[in-house]
Parts: structure tokens; sequence; C-alpha cells
């Protein structure tokens, strides 16, 4: 088997020496990408939006196969049962990383690889007018006589670590209220009933608009560029909180290299179309949204740490 | 205004008009089909609107659930076999009026009726909805809370069954609610370590498996009953004298229709059931009822179809199912990623009038179906058990798969329906088991996300007016079901006695 598996490396190498042979040979067989959640939702939405231009970049059919449950445990046990010969993909999301880390997952973080990022929509710290917090300093001020409101999606998800990191790291206070979705956050956020939130962009510029909703902070390395004038966290002396709603294409960890480059190409270029491209703009991303294997796979494990970490202070992991 | 026009235009569209009718008539058909019934085809229906957008979808459904209503009342006059429960008191009268050689004359009132109560409940839904929905923008988790004890302390009454039974149901149903990851702790909850389990159980399976399965297994262990039937050229619409004798009957069943369907969890049949106790109670000919009044006819069916559009008030507006169809429907909006509640109007404005006029639509088409076709209706209950039967079964098992493309949601189907047959057997019924079920999520995170907001002291929940409100609501309904009964029990003794003194 393993000698197979190095004559095999070895005979790919040698046509990839060879010049053209090895976009020849792969994929030779249909593409599918597994995802974990259900049809019509945004990681569905996404692999299937990338796929449209993927199908003739790869010059192979590509397909979205759902396999449902247990945080991506279900899909994670798929792939892992698979050849990693570059033909399955996973599409990830922290919820993958979190389940890991919670040590419920078939596979470890270690055992992946990024191949390319699709979105990444940073988490915003948003606030809401009628909270009389109009700044940053505001908020600190306030976070340290009693804990904020923060509005976020269910308890031990992204939303939950990302709040705890910040308060771990910021000196701010929160009282935690998980909601069952964005929409709900919004409706709270604008009733009142919470003061600060931490909301996709998607979900907060209605609020930002109207003047509802003032937006703090970014909790990325860069400012937004629909938010010129929203500093990161960073910049506000409060480093390595960087979370995002971020979903991107893995494999195996054991897929050969060449394979995995090739897979980088092709699903980059699929996306730099304007089909993808008009796709993201209409979620209010852009471009900075997509990413190589490198940062890819480095956010993958910088994510990882930080869930890790907070998850173990939460009493969530085992 | 203006989203009048937009809601009437969604609905104008060929394919959307074709989907109401396909929807009114295929609930006419189930209506008349006794053992199916309008929440059972709408769970069935429900995997396969997945495809279309969410307008076209929920009017199919909305015509469906109508439809449905007034189906009932074809098998109950004609055969004396209600094809939907609402149906039931509308065999009283019309059976026997049938037996007179009457039945056009009382499937015509039943189609007239039941368009009236229809249209009324929709005006009031047009005008209610958004008003209930403004004063909703103040509803956080506290008000949902109470909201939902409420709902959940109608539970009682929901069907006609034992009030205790029906109690255990819904906390079945709670209890079924919780399996999963907690949505406030992050705790997984009864999943024994099953990863697909970790996301909870699913709604439509668990329904398709109650209604649908519990039916189909249900049936299979009955005897093929020969129906008589009665012969009917037309149907006859109403004459000017008919009207003029019933429309005060009609007038009230609608009313009591209509707010009945708006409290939550109760549907058509306990509308029905008073709309004909009320009609015979006013009447002036109290002794002919039950040998073929034609008030008798008309009360129940103006109740029991206004009560489907009462029952869309709650359901749109707060999120909150005004029956178990309307239950269904609210699984189905969430389907497709609607929000029902308050800023349900607000991100969708078109939708309410759409879904308005696809059931205004829906009681024109229903009426039309009944006047070319009711003697082709009432055909459906010759169809023979062992073809139509297998044909459910195929669809319970398709709609269970298709909305997670999971074979486990199958499993769960299958489970649910034999638990849903042994339940049955035992004198529970599936509706409060599916209240609990869409309850549940919502009364337990609102009350851990209140509990947060309130600063782990529960007395801040007498800060909150709507939710005061709602608390005493749900006192007067928990303790009107045994005073009503305390009062009846004390009339009957009184009627005993006074019956006892003529002798």
């Amino acid at each position: 088997m393993t000698f197979l598996k190095s004559a095999a490396i070895a005979a790919t190498t040698l046509a990839l020496m060879a010049g053209q042979g090895l976009a020849n040979d792969f994929p030779s067989q249909p593409v599918e990408v597994v995802t974990h959640a259900s049809a019509g939702g945004g990681t569905d939405t996404t692999a299937r939006t990338m796929l449209i231009r993927a199908r003739r970049e790869l010059g192979t059919d590509a397909f979205v196969q759902i396999k449902k449950g247990g945080g991506g445990t279900v899909a994670m046990s798929y792939v892992s049962g698979k050849p990693a010969d570059g033909h399955t993909l996973m599409a990830i999301t922290p919820t993958h990383l979190i389940t890991m880390a919670r040590g419920r997952a078939p596979i470890s973080v270690d055992e992946i690889k990024g191949v390319v990022r699709s979105t990444d929509d940073p988490i915003i710290l948003v606030v809401s007018k009628s909270s009389g917090i109009t700044s940053f300093e505001d908020l600190k001020a306030a976070g340290e006589k009693a804990p904020i409101k923060w509005g976020g999606t269910q308890a031990g998800g992204i939303d939950h670590i990302a709040a705890i990191t910040f308060s771990n790291k910021s000196g701010v206070k929160i009282a935690y209220v998980p909601f069952d979705g964005g929409g709900a956050m919004v409706t709270n956020l604008m009733g009142g009933n919470i003061q600060a939130a931490g909301l996709n962009y998607g979900e907060a510029v209605d609020g930002i608009e109207s003047g509802d909703f003032i937006p703090l902070a970014v909790m990325a390395t860069k400012r937004l560029s629909a938010l010129p004038d929203t500093p990161t966290l960073a910049e506000l002396g409060v480093e390595d909180v960087n979370f995002s709603t971020v979903r991107g294409i893995v494999v195996m960890a054991d897929t050969p290299d060449e394979r995995v480059a090739a897979l980088e190409e092709k699903l980059l270029k699929a996306m730099n179309h304007g089909t993808y491209q008009a796709y993201l703009e209409g979620i209010g991303l852009d471009n900075t949204s997509i990413g190589g294997a490198e940062e890819w796979d480095e956010q993958i494990r910088s994510m990882y740490a930080n869930i890790y970490q907070t998850l173990g202070d939460l009493g969530l992991r085992k | 205004m203006e989203m009048l026009v937009g809601g009437l235009l969604e609905i104008l569209q060929p394919q959307t008009l074709l989907l109401i009718c396909a929807g009114t008539l295929v609930g006419v058909l189930v209506g008349a089909l006794p053992g199916l019934s309008s929440s059972m085809a709408v769970a069935l229906l429900l995997p396969f609107t997945i495809y279309l957008d969410p307008i076209p979808a929920i009017a199919m459904l909305a015509a469906l659930y109508c439809a449905g209503t007034f189906g009932g009342s074809i098998t109950a006059i004609l055969i004396n076999a209600p094809g939907a429960p609402p149906a039931a008191a509308t065999a009283f009268d019309g059976y026997p009026l049938a037996k007179n050689g009457q039945a056009g004359r009382a499937l015509g009132m039943a189609a007239a009726s039941s368009v009236a109560g229809g249209v009324f409940s929709l005006f009031v839904l047009i005008f209610a909805a958004p008003f209930l929905a403004t004063i909703a923008y103040r509803f956080g988790p506290p008000e949902y809370f109470a909201l939902t004890v409420f709902g959940l302390s109608m539970l009682a009454s929901i069907s006609g069954k034992s009030a205790i039974k029906n109690l255990i149901g819904g906390a079945f149903g709670v209890l079924i609610a919780t399996v999963g990851v907690d949505l406030t702790t992050g705790v997984e909850r009864f999943t024994f370590g099953v990863p697909e389990l970790y996301e909870g159980i699913s709604f439509i399976p668990v329904l398709i498996g109650l209604f649908a399965m519990a039916e189909l297994l249900d049936q299979a262990g009955q005897k093929d009953r020969p129906l008589e039937r009665f012969a009917m050229s037309a149907l006859k619409l109403p004459t000017v004298d008919d009207f003029k004798r019933v429309w005060k009957t009609i007038l009230r069943s609608s009313g009591i229709g209509t707010f009945v369907g708006i409290l939550p969890a109760e549907g058509s049949t306990v509308a029905a059931m008073i709309g004909y106790n009320e009609a015979k109670r006013w009447s002036k000919n109290k002794e002919n009822f039950g040998k073929g009044e034609l008030e008798g006819v008309a009360g129940p069916e103006a109740a029991n179809n206004a009560a489907t559009g009462g029952a869309m008030v709650p359901t749109l507006a707060l999120g909150i199912p005004g029956s178990a169809t309307a239950a269904v429907i609210l699984g189905g909006l969430q389907i497709h990623g609607l929000r029902p509640g308050p800023y349900l109007f607000e991100n969708q404005p078109n939708l309410l009038y759409a879904i308005f006029f696809a059931m205004l639509l829906a009681n024109f088409v229903f009426l039309a179906f009944g006047l070319v076709g009711a003697r082709y209706f009432s055909r459906i209950s010759l169809i023979p058990r062992q073809f139509l039967w297998p044909a459910v079964f195929c669809l319970c098992v398709v709609g269970a798969f298709g909305v997670g493309q999971s074979l486990n949601d199958v499993y769960i189907m299958l489970i649910a329906g034999f638990i849903g047959y042994f339940l049955n057997r035992a004198g529970f019924s599936p509706a409060p088991i599916i209240m609990g079920l869409v309850l549940g999520h919502l009364v337990e995170n609102s009350l851990a996300q209140s509990m947060i907001l309130f600063d782990q002291d529960a007395w801040k929940f007498f800060t909150r007016p709507i939710a005061v409100f709602f608390f005493i609501l749900a006192v007067v309904s928990i303790f009107s079901t045994p005073i009503g009964r305390l009062i009846k029990s004390r009339k009957r003794e009184e009627a005993d006695r006074l019956a006892h003194g003529n002798e």
C-alpha cells in the first residue's frame, strides 16, 4: 500500500516533471464537495456558486454532497473514509473546528489541509444607539461596571467564543445572550433588549445605515472596505481577537501536494470569475474574502488555537 | 396599499395561480377523504415546496389548508363519514338532509357558508396581523416566553379528547424539542452519542410520522366498511329564502370561528363544534337540529373555515401557530428561511398580502370545484385502500427524506409513526405533540434568554406589561376549562332535576 502510494507519487512527480502530464491526469473523476448543512443555506449556496465555474476550470463534473449532522461530524467521517486523492473536498466552517476542539470529531485539525478560502465575513462589534454607548471607551467603561448584554448565536458556537475571547483580552465583562439566528439578534439589539452584538456586515448594514447601530470595531486583521472608519480591535489595543464567519475548502492532509496546488489554482480562478464575485457582492462581501492555500491554512490553525483555549475556559471541552 | 398591490401581483403569476388551484384541488380531495387530513397533506407536500420560491410555496399550502376544511363537508354530508375532523359537526344535520333527498341543497349551503366564513376571517387577518405585528415590535425574549406559555396553556383543549392526555402529549413534544445541543448552554442533551442527533430532531419527519404514517398504520388495521352513498345530481346554491334563514348563523359562526382560530392551538374542529352549538342555541327551530336543519350545516361550516384565516393571524404575526395545520405551515415558512413574527412584514411586506390573496382565491376556487365536481369528489372515498395507502407510504418516505436528504430522517419518521399509532390507540392525539415540539424550543430558549437579560431575577418579568398580560391569559385559560366543566355539570344537574320534576 505504502509502496503503491509512493510509486503513485513518484509517477505523478515524474509526470509533472515531464510537463503537462499531471494537469491531464487530475482530476480523473467527478469532484465532490462535502458540506454539513442543509440545501439552500449559506455553506451550500457558497459551494454551489463556486462550482458553477469550477466545473469548467477542473474540466470535470463537480457536485455538492450533503452529509448533514453532528456539527460536521458526519461530513468529516465521510471525507476521512474516502481516498485522499483530491477528488473529495470538504467545505468547512468554524463549526467543524469547534467540533474538533470539543473532541467530538472523527479527525483532528492536523489531518486536514486548507485549499482555498471562499468567504470571510468578519464579526463586527456593534452596539445599539439606545444603549447610550457611542465609542469603544464607553463600552470599556460600561463593561467594567456591569456585564454588557451581548447577543450572539448558539452557546459554544463561534459568536460565543469570539465574545468570550474578546472579554478575556479586553477586560470588558459580558453576559452572553444566545439567539437562534442573526435576525433575532438584530431585532433584539434594535428593541434595546441587548446592548451589543457580534454581527456580520450583511446583518448589521441596515441598522448602521439607519443610525440605530454603531459599529465599534472589526474582529479582523484588516479594516473592512465597506466600513473604512471602523477600526480593527488590534488598533484599539486588543490583540489577536480575529473571528469571522469563514468558509473554505479543505482536503485530507495526506493528499499529494501537487493536487492541492492544482485544486487551489483552479478554484481560485473559478472564484475570481464574475459569477462568484457577484455572489460575494450580493452577501455584502468583496474579493478579499477569497484566499489561497497558505493564508487559509494559517487562519484555520490560528482560529483553532483560539477556539481550543476559549472552549477550555468555558468548560465545554473534553 | 402599495403592498396590497404588490401581494396581488405576486399571486397573479401564472405559476403561482396554477399552484393555488392545484393546492385547492388537493385540499378538497384530501379533505373529502376520511383519514387524510389537511395537516397531513400540508406535511407531505411541504418537502416538495423547497424547490419553489417562498411565496408560491406558502400560497399553495395556505390554499390547501382553506380547501381541506371545506372538502371534509362533502363526505360528511353524502356518506356520513366526515373527511376531516372539522367537518364532524357538519354531518349532524348534513347527512339527515342528504337522506331526505336534499344532498345538493346541503352541500350548496356548506359551500356558501364556507366561503362566507373564510372570506370574513381573511379580512380580519389583513387588519389584525399587521396591527399585532406593530405592537409585536416590543416583543423580546420575556414577551415571547409569556406568549408561549399562553400557547402551551391552550393545549388542554386543542382536541376533543382528554385534557390531561393533551397536556401529556404537549409535554412529550417539548421533550422531543430538547434533543440536541442546547442553544443557551451548548450542552448536548439526549443525543446518546449519536452525531445525527446533535442538531436535534427535525420537525418535518416527526410531523409526517405522527400525522400520516400513524394514520396509515391505523387504517391498515381496519376492515373495509361498506358506505351508503346518496345520489346527487348537482350542487344547489342556497336560495334567497335559505339565505334569509341562515345569514345570522353564518355571521355569528364567522365571528366565533375567527376568534377561536386566532387563539393559539385552537383549530377548526373546536370552532365548528362551538359554531354548531351556538347555531342551535340561537335558532328558532331547535327541535329540528339533528334531523336535517340547514342552520346546522351553515353554523359549523362557516365557523371551521373562518378558523383557517383566524389561525393564520398569530402564525404570521407572532410565530405562534393558531392550529395544527398552521403549525405545519409555520414549519414551511421556516424552511423557506422566513422567520415568522413581527419582523416578517418588515422584511417580506408582500408575503402577508400574497397569503391573503391566495387564501381568498382558494375560497372561490373551491366553490367552483364544489359546484362542478362535488359529485365526483364524493367518489374519492371509493378508492380502494390497497391503492391509496401504499401511495401515502411512498409520499411519507420521500417527504421525510427530501428535507435534509438524510436517511436518519426517514428512520425518525418511521419511529414517530409507530409511536403515533400506539399513542392514538391510547387516546392521545398528535396535535398537542406537534404543538409542544414547535413551541418547545421557543419556551425554553426565551426563558433562558430572559433570565440572562434579567440578571437571573425572575421577578423582573413583572416589569414587562405585555408579558404580564399573557401570563394572566394563560392562568385564565388553564382555570377556565375546569370551571367551564363545573358550570356545565351544574347545568346538567339542574336540567336533570327539572326533567325529573316533570315526571
